[in-house]
């Protein structure tokens, strides 16, 4: 286990492995994001990206097969893409997309046989979908999705590759938006109410399966599991029962599957992080977790 | 920070305290009369429809439901949401001495729905209400001649007092239940005097008074704001003009403020206290300007847009603080947010459509002109934990490092996590 002390000298917001697990990134209150190479237990900072004007909240590495590419979202208003050079192995911010009037809280690239397709979330209550294509240039589209701040949005992953996503915010409502070629837009296909307050982040369990999987974390400190056996079927909701009782002692920041779709990580604002699994009669069983 | 929303009402409002769509009610604010001199008293529910961003979407031109009152308000709160109300109840405080209750619910089925309660206990009138967040059925009212009264909304028929004041208490200005103690209850007034209320011993337990920088100027307390999570600190604004002053206190050490926020240049009318994040404070008044502190520093964070009339209410939107709301005495209540990230130059004036003289009127174009961005991020964006999954059952970890407080640093760990073994030992197959 590499643990890896005082890299940033501010608060870390998000730390996430690349494709293959060889490369991690970190973006912090300080402004800046580090990108370090993994090798086992030990771990090495080859670059720090600066470019942020505010604290840089979360940090989204694209599929391998576009280029070693990373985007990030900050307080400051602004999604940055950056790349690393194949030959001079050089970072540098390659594109920005700041058509957002408040802090941008979340940013993620679609499953690649979408192309190179970003989705953001910002607390000025709009989500914009935005297209790199090959010749250069890129389109984005924004949708008001939420009447207060957006704090999550996540593409859908199923077995057939849809253009669809969820989002969640400070109305405590979850939606899910599927693309209509008609309106060349995305439009609300379902709202999930379960929430009493924020919903702080969401997670589609990858899986080749028809049932999708979508985790929700709440400032009213529930882990709600939403499951939809297929497509345009309802949704059903199950409350992740906490060590405690049915809540947990603090905010939940995070939740994120395991790549095989069957293990959730709870991010709680106690900082204890537990690990989840469904067991055969459908409950959810706390089966790990990581002390401070 | 940008200028969303105008409401063109002289009024004292409340933002509804649900999780849909937000709502500001209205009512027609006492002590004031419009251009018409019209003694019309209103209460009036607005959708504020954040999502039409449009320039004509900018001020809002009809409520949702009107309802004409008998008397004019000093404070409207909007709170109690509870099962039977889950939209909260709305709680008015009439110049003429009636507390009045609406069901929000009722009003937009029928507007000529009766009130839930009219009561006329207070002799005079009413400045101030509050509804306790530790237990919501509580509501404390306060007023002319001294008079508090703490009402149990499901028996609002026999209100208490919370104990007889050691000081001579006058006009009472301003009421708040302590944030996390549900059985105590501050109180300001036009003596200048604070005093803070034991309501299960029934007395008072304290009274706090600033002497002011000398000059024998009257040092009345028009707003008192209890800290949103330290139940033993709380906040009081001066009206003074010569010493306009925010004070902080911590009750453990009750002689003196233990600190003092100057910044206003006359008397300050309102506060706010963030409730998601205690370094947010909101304060305005007879200087036409609304100021935002951060209280636990003193600095001031930041000065919205200034009104051509004394701002005589402010408050968060606790729902969603990335907004809030300023009333005032030019006839308007602007919703405003906190943040602005694009520069000036970037956010596209909103194009002025020609030859309709109608759009020029000051209150459109100059209030787009964002003059302040909050720097720092409020609390609630600050997210200190996370975890995530990587190839080869590897689990990234990312925690406070909470070997020093205030905790400014993280420590991320790369976990091996294996739940079934079978799998873990077929991922290392696969990588070689």
């Amino acid at each position: 286990m590499a643990a890896i002390g005082s890299l940033h000298n501010d608060v870390i917001h998000d730390a996430v492995l690349d494709y293959y697990g060889k490369r991690l990134a970190t973006c912090s209150s300080d402004k800046t994001i580090k990108i370090f190479e993994i090798d086992g237990d030990n771990h090495k900072l080859i670059e720090t990206l600066q470019g942020h004007e505010g604290p840089v909240w979360q940090v989204s590495w694209a599929h391998p097969k576009f280029g070693v590419i990373l985007a990030s979202c900050s307080f400051d208003g602004k999604v940055l893409i950056w790349r690393e050079d194949e030959s001079t192995k050089n970072w540098s911010n390659i594109a920005q997309h700041a058509t957002h009037t408040e802090s941008v809280n979340c940013v993620q690239w679609s499953p690649p046989e979408l192309g190179a397709v970003l989705v953001c979330g910002s607390s000025d209550g709009n989500v914009s979908v935005v297209e790199f294509n090959d010749d250069g240039n890129t389109s984005a589209v924004t949708i008001h999705a939420h009447s207060g701040a957006v704090y999550a949005a996540v593409w859908a992953v199923s077995g057939t590759v849809t253009k669809r996503f969820a989002t969640g915010g400070s109305d405590g409502l979850i939606k899910i938006w599927t693309y209509d070629a008609a309106s060349n837009n995305y439009v609300e296909e379902a709202v999930l109410e379960g929430h009493s307050d924020w919903v702080r982040d969401l997670a589609w369990a990858p899986s080749v399966l028809p049932k999708a999987y979508l985790a929700s974390a709440s400032e009213d400190k529930t882990v709600i599991i939403w499951t939809q056996e297929q497509s345009n079927a309802a949704w059903k909701k199950q409350v992740l029962k906490a060590p405690g009782g049915d809540k947990f002692p603090e905010t939940v920041w995070r939740v994120s599957w395991s790549l095989s779709g069957n293990v959730l990580a709870v991010s709680c604002g106690d900082n204890k992080i537990t690990l989840w699994k469904e067991n055969l009669k459908g409950e959810w069983e706390e089966c790990g977790s990581i002390d401070e | 920070m940008v200028k969303l929303k105008e409401i063109p009402r002289t009024a004292t409002f409340a933002w509804s305290p649900g999780a849909q769509l937000p709502f500001i009610a209205t009512g027609t604010v006492a002590g004031a009369v419009d251009a018409d001199f019209s003694s019309k008293s209103v209460l009036e529910l607005w959708d504020l429809n954040l999502v039409d961003k449009s320039t004509n979407g900018f001020q809002l031109s009809s409520p949702v439901v009107s309802v004409g009152t008998d008397a004019r308000f000093h404070d409207l709160i909007w709170g109690a949401v509870n099962t039977s109300h889950p939209n909260g109840i709305i709680a008015g405080a009439q110049e003429n001495g009636t507390l009045v209750l609406w069901d929000p619910d009722a009003l937009t089925k029928d507007p000529n729905s009766s009130p839930l309660l009219s009561s006329t206990q207070h002799t005079g009138a009413i400045k101030s209400l509050d509804f306790n967040t530790v237990q919501a059925n509580l509501l404390a009212s306060a007023g002319s001649k001294g008079e508090i009264l703490v009402w149990d909304l499901d028996k609002p028929g026999s209100p208490l007092t919370p104990g007889t004041a050691s000081s001579r208490l006058d006009e009472v200005e301003s009421v708040a239940w302590n944030s996390s103690v549900a059985h105590i209850l501050a109180t300001g007034g036009n003596t200048g005097f604070t005093s803070i209320w034991d309501l299960k011993n029934k007395r008072e337990v304290l009274h706090l008074f600033y002497p002011g920088s000398g000059g024998g100027g009257r040092r009345g307390v028009s707003s008192v704001v209890w800290h949103p999570d330290n139940s033993t600190k709380l906040i009081t604004a001066s009206e003074d003009d010569n010493a306009p002053v925010i004070l902080m206190w911590d009750l453990r050490n009750a002689n003196a403020p233990e600190k003092i926020l100057s910044g206003h240049d006359k008397g300050i009318l309102s506060l706010s206290w963030c409730k998601r994040d205690g370094d947010l404070l909101l304060s305005s008044g007879k200087d036409n300007r609304t100021l935002l502190w951060n209280p636990q520093s003193g600095d001031v964070l930041g000065e919205f847009p200034i009104a051509t009339n004394w701002t005589f209410e402010t408050r968060w939107y606790d729902r969603n603080p990335e907004l809030f709301a300023t009333a005032s005495f030019d006839g308007k209540i602007s919703v405003q947010s906190i943040q602005n990230a694009n520069k000036p130059d970037q956010v596209a004036a909103a194009p002025k459509p020609e030859g309709n003289d109608f759009w020029n009127a000051p209150s459109y174009v100059d209030t787009q002109q964002p003059t302040f961005s909050l720097k720092q991020p409020p609390r609630w964006l600050r997210r200190p934990v996370g975890a995530s999954f990587g190839f080869g059952g590897k689990l990234v970890s990312l925690q406070l490092d909470k070997s020093q407080t205030p905790a400014t640093k993280s420590t991320v760990k790369i976990n091996r996590f294996v739940i079934e073994p079978k799998s873990a030992s077929e991922t290392e197959k696969f990588k070689e």
